[in-house]
């Protein structure tokens, strides 16, 4: 019955999982950098969002006050701190060190101006919704929904658009692409913004669920959201949202079946499976330098 | 006076996925051969490499090595066993100086003991000396020795292809693979390199090298190995493959 | 004043350690180690729980497990052999092939879930309060001394750990094992094509660094008497990278100097001035500026302020037999 009821949970888990890991993957996918910041742009998002709520806005700009500052963020780190130390000649390892300090950076700014505190995060939740021994709350449903929107968006996107089919390309092969005549300048911001957008929906979506919020909801967060990126391999978004499905199910039934402190331990125990299984799916380009375009 | 092939290459296979790169390679190396592996682009020349370093697994087949069979040994055993190669791409150590690349190589396994290196003792004292001295007397040889504390990355990409094949020397290997040595070499650099690879031969080593430049090719190797679309299509002399018309099939076919 | 002298002394000799197991396997052998601060941690806790005494059971005011006794040294020895522990396990999956930033992310990964499991699971170390009153060492054979000269005893007592390790790891630099392991480092494959065991290196440079920062969260717990997960955030590991890249990686003179300049004199000294705004603003505050010092220090520096000594080799004297003519 629990173990049944946690699918419902897990769904949900899977969907917040699974909109940040999709920005995540499609950014890293095409410029290269592991961005760590990604979870502090989370929770410039939620506290956006957050922001507009204190100050009594319609509900439609809080909800968009989320993505759009996020992506706003993502993009000015893109385009000017990122893109600067990768002129630079930075490597894949300065780049991940340069992410992690703006993470830092984030993370204890908010937490500074927010005096340190945990504060409650009120959004409606909607009617409960019975169906079998499932309960969901409408607002559950829509991110849920949203979560699936975003990956039909996506794989609309990159499959079917001279977009996406461009963008696709710069990730397999930026020096071709370029002499190819594919605006690159373009797409890597298309994808800043983007990628930005969706870690303000999953910051968003993740203090909905949890009805708190406080400095570190994003840094929190980003275990599961790389681990899906990294599970389902980078740039894929339908392996990230595979990835994500496995990791919220298996966490919330670990919660459900053992106690709540060991449900991220299962997700990086699938983690550490894999890893010891199929190392080959992380040996790809080991050693061949990776190209980094920001 | 050898009584067998030094390398003895069976019937290997590479798979990608689906994809076979090398189907079905058999192929002898003898001492003092000097063997050019040659086809067009995607023909599976740098796929056996790899495999007969063992940085690719072999999907079937075997690689024999003196009559020993490799097949499944890791890439630091094999080189332990007397297997060198170079890379397509540069692999100096770049935050080591040229004479410690040199250095590292020659003392490989021996120098990487963690217990021996912090203990200490006369015995280890004279290898690293026997090292050091071979180390210089290589640097010499190829007239770097006045580079011998330039870091890798400070060199110029000839000088790191040369750095590569010595560092491959001080192994003193059975086997030596060269993927592509000439590849941003300057000119004269070329020469040297091409002049090394006769005198490596002459020293006892087979030698197989992947080249694109056919007169490189023509100038250094006893033999030709032509590949194409993963299978050997001819061996022979550079003369009678190029005359046979196997060279000029394999790239247009 | 001594006290504040006394106690940033121990705290510098303690995060040198933690330094130079860090530039161990990252300087040297390119391991992108951002669980670092776990491996302290692990020695932390090992050396908390042997000198707590067993747990007193449900009633007591905190949980945890392998309660014992035991007598100085021995909590460090366990400390040191803990965090060796845990980099075998945590290298058994971490350190094989694959990008330098999987790496990084996958043992960052590792270490906030390590903080996440301890703060849960309340019954194993105490959860987020934390464990403390762990005794100081030898504090009945030198009761005899004030506090303050306890405090300097200890000081000297860490100064000698420091000291021993400082021999051990400059050997090791210095070894042909030492350039094995940064060949390894610079390129895996070639290092296997020279008959280098790349992975094997690897885990023994890993290991050797668990159990030196084991060895520091030891001492450091000790000291400080208490220990719990706010101790070891990521930010923590962050500021030891800020340090030893600032000092400059594979230096160890240069290591400690960042040290000194990031964990001391920019971290702890702070908290001995005034407070300012509310609790935790400074410290908060103190991040921010550590993130921008690292960007900083990237840009105009990236390789730190003593950059690693280039090896000058001594060619032997040309004489009779020597050389080679050509």
């Amino acid at each position: 019955m629990l173990i049944l009821q946690a699918l419902g949970f897990g769904v949900v888990s899977a969907a917040l999982i699974a909109i940040g890991a999709m920005g995540f993957t499609l950014q890293f996918g095409l410029t290269n950098v592991l961005n760590i910041s990604y979870g502090g742009v989370m929770t410039v998002g939620a506290f956006a969002a957050f922001g507009a709520g204190e100050l009594h806005l319609p509900m439609a700009l809080e909800v968009a006050a989320a993505p759009l500052a996020a992506a706003l963020l993502t993009w000015l780190l893109g385009r000017t701190l990122f893109a600067f130390y990768a002129r630079r000649g930075a490597g894949v390892f300065e780049m991940v060190m340069v992410t992690l300090a703006v993470s830092l950076i984030l993370q204890y700014g908010i937490d500074a101006a927010s005096g340190e505190q945990i504060y409650r995060f009120s959004f409606p939740q909607g009617a409960s919704l019975h169906a079998g021994v499932f309960t969901f709350t409408v607002t559950q449903l829509v991110l849920v929904a949203l979560a699936l929107a975003v990956f039909g968006g996506l794989e609309f996107l990159l499959r079917r658009t001279r977009l996406g089919k461009a963008l696709r390309a710069m990730a397999v092969e930026p020096r071709l692409a370029r002499t190819c005549g594919i605006p690159t300048g373009k797409i890597v911001n298309v994808v800043w913004l983007l990628s930005g957008a969706l870690a303000g929906l999953a910051g968003l979506g993740y203090v909905i669920n949890s009805l708190t919020i406080d400095a570190s909801v994003g840094t929190g967060f980003l275990p599961l959201v790389l681990a899906a990126a990294i599970l389902g391999r980078a740039g894929s978004t339908r392996g990230a949202v595979l990835a994500a499905l496995l990791l919220g199910l298996v966490t919330e039934e670990v919660a459900a079946a053992g106690g709540a402190e060991y449900s991220t331990v299962a997700g990086f125990g699938i983690l550490a499976i894999v890893l010891l299984t199929r190392p080959a799916a992380l040996a790809g380009q080991a050693t061949a330098k990776a190209e980094i375009t920001v | 006076m050898s009584p067998g092939p030094v390398l003895d290459v069976r019937n290997v296979s590479v798979r990608f996925g689906g994809v076979a790169a090398v189907r079905d390679v058999s192929l002898q190396l003898r001492d003092r051969e000097v063997v050019g592996l040659i086809g067009p682009n995607g023909a599976g020349k740098s796929s056996l490499l790899g495999a007969l370093g063992g940085q690719i697994a072999v999907a079937s087949g075997q690689v024999l090595l003196g009559g020993q069979d490799i097949t499944a040994a890791p890439p630091y055993r094999r080189a332990r066993l007397g297997v060198a190669r170079t890379f397509q791409h540069t692999s100096t150590f770049d935050g080591l100086t040229v004479y410690e690349n040199l250095l590292v190589s020659a003392l490989g396994a021996q120098g990487s003991g963690l217990r021996g290196s912090l203990a200490g003792g006369r015995a280890r004292r004279q290898r690293l000396a026997v090292a050091a001295e071979a180390t210089w007397s290589r640097l010499r040889e190829f007239e770097l020795a006045d580079m011998a504390d330039r870091y890798g990355a400070e060199l110029s990409g000839g000088q790191r292809r040369l750095v590569e094949i010595m560092r491959c020397l001080m192994r003193s290997p059975r086997v030596l693979l060269l993927d592509e040595p000439m590849v941003g070499v300057a000119p004269h650099l070329v020469q040297r390199i091409q002049a090394d690879c006769a005198r490596i031969r002459d020293s006892g080593v087979a030698v197989i090298i992947v080249e694109h430049a056919l007169e490189v090719v023509e100038a250094v190797c006893d033999r030709v190995v032509v590949m194409a679309s993963g299978q050997v299509v001819a061996q022979a002399s550079y003369a009678e493959a190029m005359s046979s018309g196997a060279v000029r099939e394999a790239y247009f076919a | 004043m001594s006290f504040y002298a006394s106690t940033l002394i121990v705290y510098f000799f303690v995060d040198v350690l933690l330094a130079w197991a860090l530039n161990l396997q990252f300087g040297w052998g390119g391991i992108p180690n951002f669980a670092l601060i776990m491996f302290q941690a692990a020695g932390a806790y090992a050396a908390a729980v042997v000198s707590l005494g067993p747990d007193t059971g449900v009633n007591s005011f905190q949980r945890y497990v392998f309660g014992a006794s035991l007598p100085f040294p021995l909590p460090l020895v366990i400390a040191a052999l803990t965090g060796g522990l845990l980099a075998a396990v945590a290298g058994s999956f971490s350190l094989r092939r694959m990008r330098r930033d999987y790496q990084a992310a996958i043992l960052l990964i590792v270490s906030l879930i390590a903080i996440q499991v301890v703060s849960n699971a309340v019954g194993l170390l105490n959860g987020s309060n934390g464990l403390t009153g762990v005794p100081r060492p030898l504090s009945g054979l030198l009761s005899g001394l004030t506090y303050d000269g306890y405090q300097w005893v200890y000081a000297a007592w860490a100064g000698a750990i420091a000291l021993a390790v400082y021999l051990l790891v400059a050997r090791l630099g210095r070894s042909t094992w030492g350039r094995a392991l940064r060949a390894v480092r610079d390129d895996e494959d070639a290092a296997a094509t020279i008959g280098l065991n790349p992975l094997g290196l690897r885990m023994q440079a890993f290991v050797l660094g668990g159990v030196i920062a084991g060895l520091s969260g030891g001492l450091l717990v000790e000291f400080l008497a208490a220990w719990s997960p706010a101790a070891w955030g990521y930010a923590e590991t962050f500021a030891v990278f800020t340090a030893i890249i600032l000092g400059g990686v594979g230096n160890i003179w240069g290591v400690a100097l960042g040290t000194l300049l990031v964990q001391v004199i920019f971290l702890q000294v702070p908290t001995f001035l005034p407070q300012v705004g509310y609790t935790g603003l400074i410290d908060a505050l103190q991040w921010v500026l550590i993130g921008t010092l690292w960007l900083v220090c990237l840009a105009i520096r990236p390789r730190g302020l003593i950059p690693a000594r280039r090896y000058h080799a001594v060619p032997p004297a040309p004489g009779p037999g020597t050389g080679n003519p050509r």
